[in-house]
């Protein structure tokens, strides 16, 4: 925390803002030379100025709100359920093996593939949507678990239970999940990130608000500039909500 | 042999024809202990020594109450061994302190089990960070540490519990030379001090007799007692003791022959 003087700061910063310049730079030229009409390519200038106005009516919050809102409630939901289960599946090696398989299974399944089920499963309302987002975080969030809860050095379990760990309830407490905790919180942040990549396949389809309606909406309505604004956003706000657990978990003790 | 059930409980370890074989999974059963009968009384430090894969460990663990023996049993102080206790301390060669606890949580967790109060475990621990001189260092993580360090905090925290044995399995190993000379002698003072039952694992012949005052040297697979050797030289001791050199010589022997059948030939023996 200490370590964490303005110089550290600028030097975790700058070379986000140098990416930026540079993907800029080289949309820039690819404009200038090619000319594209702006239903195509628009400039990174009329961009910047949809940006803006997304920003100025106040169009954008509403979308990111949303959006938000939606991640942060899968991903709650995925985490009061993954959590639990992995510390489980970790501590009962036999429940593991009957389990391990059967998510293997649904792993390789790509959120969108579920879009069809969740529609007809959850309606068209916030629920399916919900849903998307929730397959995206539980796995990241499950194994993560899993793997810290079995990666415990086994070390400091004898020794948990030689300084007077005499029940398995108060080992698990004192030692297991406390040593678990720091792939828990990586599993927890990982999670939010696929979470977050998620949204536009789960505002695909009827919805009215979100960054990913503003993106599928851009497409419609042939306003590309509205597409890369609403890809601007989501870039920037994933950086920002990754780079808010990172600094969360060094203050837990997480090395990352 | 003496039958450990009609005697009165007396303090100290009793191990009585303790054994212990493992299953392999192509279905053979290899011999790790063969029947190994010990008793050291309340107070004694006693060294265990031995070629490495000899059992010397899992004895010990066995003595924990870490392993199970497949025949035989272990008392400790008037009591059957049959799981960990906190009675029992252990020191390990990987320190096995909580990265997620500071120095001083991490001295006062055995206390913390035992239900002693917050301030009250917080002042033994600082009292027992004195002893091994790292009053300094209660709010530090181990990360922060050095290894040396880290074994002194893991010295703390089992001598703060008060445990009447303490078993060690080779705590200085990972050591450099210079701090685990340094690391014995402040055993050996905080030993002398509060003369607990100490069983320690090592390999180094020289460590053995600088802190014990008996070595029991093991055979190699499957182990079994092949000397026990009352050492009486006054503490501290060096290699200048008088009768260091004849104690070494007896010990380096016994073991030389044992590393004579592990290896085929008898290679050059290192003491330290």
């Amino acid at each position: 925390m200490h370590t964490l003087g303005p110089t550290s700061a600028a030097r975790k910063v700058i070379p986000y803002f140098a990416a930026m310049c540079a993907v800029v730079l080289a949309w820039q030229a690819v404009v200038a030379v090619t000319q594209p009409s702006p239903a195509v390519l628009p400039s990174p200038a009329l961009t910047a100025q949809t940006l803006w106005s997304l920003f100025a009516s106040g169009e954008a919050w509403r979308h990111i709100g949303a959006s938000l809102g939606r991640v942060f409630a899968a991903w709650l939901l995925a985490a009061v359920l993954a959590i639990p289960l992995g510390l489980l599946q970790g501590t009962h090696p036999r429940l593991e093996r009957l389990l391990d398989p059967l998510f293997e299974l649904f792993r390789p399944i790509s959120p969108l593939a579920w879009i069809p089920m969740a529609i007809l499963w959850f309606g068209i309302g916030e629920a399916g949507k919900i849903f998307i987002i929730f397959i995206a975080t539980f796995f990241p969030i499950l194994l993560n678990t899993v793997s810290g809860v079995k990666a415990v050095d086994p070390v400091l379990v004898r020794a948990g239970r030689v300084l007077g760990c005499d029940t398995d309830a108060r080992l698990f407490r004192q030692v297991i999940l406390p040593a678990a905790m720091p792939t828990i919180l990586v599993g927890l942040r990982i999670s939010f990130g696929t979470g977050w990549a998620a949204i536009i396949a789960a505002e695909l389809v009827a919805a009215n608000r979100g960054l990913g309606y503003l993106i599928a909406n851009g497409m419609e309505i042939l306003r590309s500039d509205q597409v890369l604004a609403g890809m601007v956003i989501i870039a920037l706000l994933g950086i920002l909500v990754d780079t808010g657990f990172r600094i969360a978990g060094r203050r837990l003790g997480v090395k990352d | 042999m003496q039958d450990v059930s009609k005697a009165p409980p007396r303090d100290g370890v009793f191990i009585t024809r303790v054994s212990k074989s493992f299953g392999t999974p192509s279905g053979d059963t290899v011999e790790a202990l063969r029947p190994v009968s010990l008793d050291i009384e309340a107070g004694e430090f006693v060294a265990l020594i031995g070629p490495s894969g000899c059992g010397k460990s899992t004895l010990l663990n066995i003595v924990a109450g870490f392993e199970e023996p497949s025949a035989g049993t272990v008392q400790v102080d008037g009591e059957k061994v049959t799981r960990p206790d906190i009675r029992r301390g252990m020191v390990f060669q990987q320190y096995a302190l909580f990265p997620w606890l500071n120095v001083r949580d991490n001295v006062a967790f055995g206390l913390r089990q035992k239900g002693v109060p917050r301030r009250e475990r917080e002042a033994i621990a600082q009292r027992y960070l004195d002893l091994v001189g790292l009053s300094e260092f209660g709010d530090a993580r181990p990360d922060a540490l050095s290894g040396g360090m880290k074994q002194r905090v893991a010295l703390a925290r089992v001598f703060a519990t008060e445990p009447g044995t303490i078993l060690m399995d080779e705590p200085f190993g990972a050591l450099d030379a210079l701090t685990r000379g340094f690391l014995q002698q402040e055993l050996l003072r905080i030993w002398r001090e509060h003369r607990k039952t100490v069983l320690l694992v090592t390999h180094s012949v020289q460590e053995a007799l600088f802190l014990a005052t008996r070595v029991v040297v093991m055979t190699s697979r499957p182990g079994r007692i092949k000397l026990d050797q009352r050492i009486d030289l006054p503490y501290p001791r060096s290699v200048a003791t008088p009768g260091f050199r004849e104690c070494e010589s007896t010990i380096l022997e016994a073991l030389d022959d044992e590393l004579r059948k592990t290896y085929g030939s008898a290679p050059a023996m290192v003491s330290d």
